[in-house]
């Protein structure tokens, strides 16, 4: 045993162990298809969540008097749709426009929509993206793809228990002959935590 | 019929609360098997839950939930008690 040997990770836990057996198991077996716990895992992380606040933003975008409730009482104009509970409580909208680009992170710890955005992806619970998106909003964003004009205020909100964000991406130049229905399949998770414009 | 929502999946702060990398996996072949065998329904998973929760209210949920998963393929006959023994 070397002298660092404390920083080696500590033995699987049996039930991890017995977890990646039955999970091998039900492979070999063919009751899970290969792929398909990924593929689960990415659906609640991607599909399933971000899909139901993807419609919030689509209805926002034809219903002027929905989009006015939604900015004033989010949890209330969500919750019309028949998103909600527990999780997606105190939620704030905020409307990105001409002049003003959106952003969220939960500097504290990792406080997510999970209702309207399903599991929050791996980088939003980074230490580096809860500094520096408040740091170099600017910076961070175009590393990240996003590039915001120069004259474009960032404002950065900082989501908690107490209060948790969504961030409403403009409309899409090009997109008044869209369905409701086929707005909604233009607006990503990423564009609703406001680290991409669509 | 149950949704995933009945099943009362801990959450911290409003998302999924998972402390280690197996447990999305067993959340994942829950998740699977209730797609797949159950036609979507989670309450088989859910009493099953209920009921591991209730036999050691000390152990971690996530282990319970494993065992939940256990006891669900073990009832349903989609394994054999060897093959739980073999793990």
């Amino acid at each position: 045993m070397t002298s660092d040997h404390h920083h080696h990770p500590a033995e699987p836990a049996p039930v991890e162990r017995r977890v990646a057996a039955l999970e091998q198991l039900l492979t070999d077996r063919g009751l899970v298809p290969p792929g398909f716990v990924d593929a689960i895992n990415r659906a609640y992380e991607q599909d399933i969540g971000p899909r139901n606040g993807a419609k919030v933003v689509a209805r926002a975008w034809v219903d002027p008097e929905y989009r006015q409730r939604l900015l004033t009482d989010s949890t209330a104009a969500i919750a019309e749709l028949g998103y909600g509970g527990h999780e997606g409580d105190h939620m704030q909208v905020v409307e990105n426009t001409a002049d003003v680009h959106n952003v969220v992170v939960c500097t504290l710890c990792s406080c997510y929509p999970w209702p309207v955005l399903g599991l929050p992806p791996a980088w939003y619970k980074d230490p580096p993206y809860r500094a520096r998106m408040v740091r170099e909003p600017r910076a961070l964003l175009a590393e990240m793809g996003c590039d915001v004009q120069d004259d474009v205020e960032i404002a950065v909100w900082d989501s908690s228990a107490e209060q948790r964000y969504l961030v409403l991406p403009q409309r899409p130049p090009g997109t008044d002959g869209l369905s409701e229905q086929e707005l909604a399949e233009l607006v990503t998770r990423d564009a609703m935590i406001g680290v991409a414009r669509l | 019929m149950s949704g995933l929502q009945d099943v009362g999946v801990p959450r911290r702060n409003g998302e999924l609360a998972f402390d280690a990398p197996w447990q999305p996996r067993a959340f994942g072949m829950a998740a699977s098997l209730v797609e797949t065998r159950f036609d979507r329904d989670w309450e088989p998973f859910r009493t099953r839950l209920i009921a591991a929760v209730a036999a050691d209210q000390d152990r971690p949920y996530w282990e319970s939930w494993a065992v939940a998963l256990e006891d669900l393929l073990l009832a349903h006959g989609l394994l054999a008690a060897e093959d739980l023994q073999s793990l």
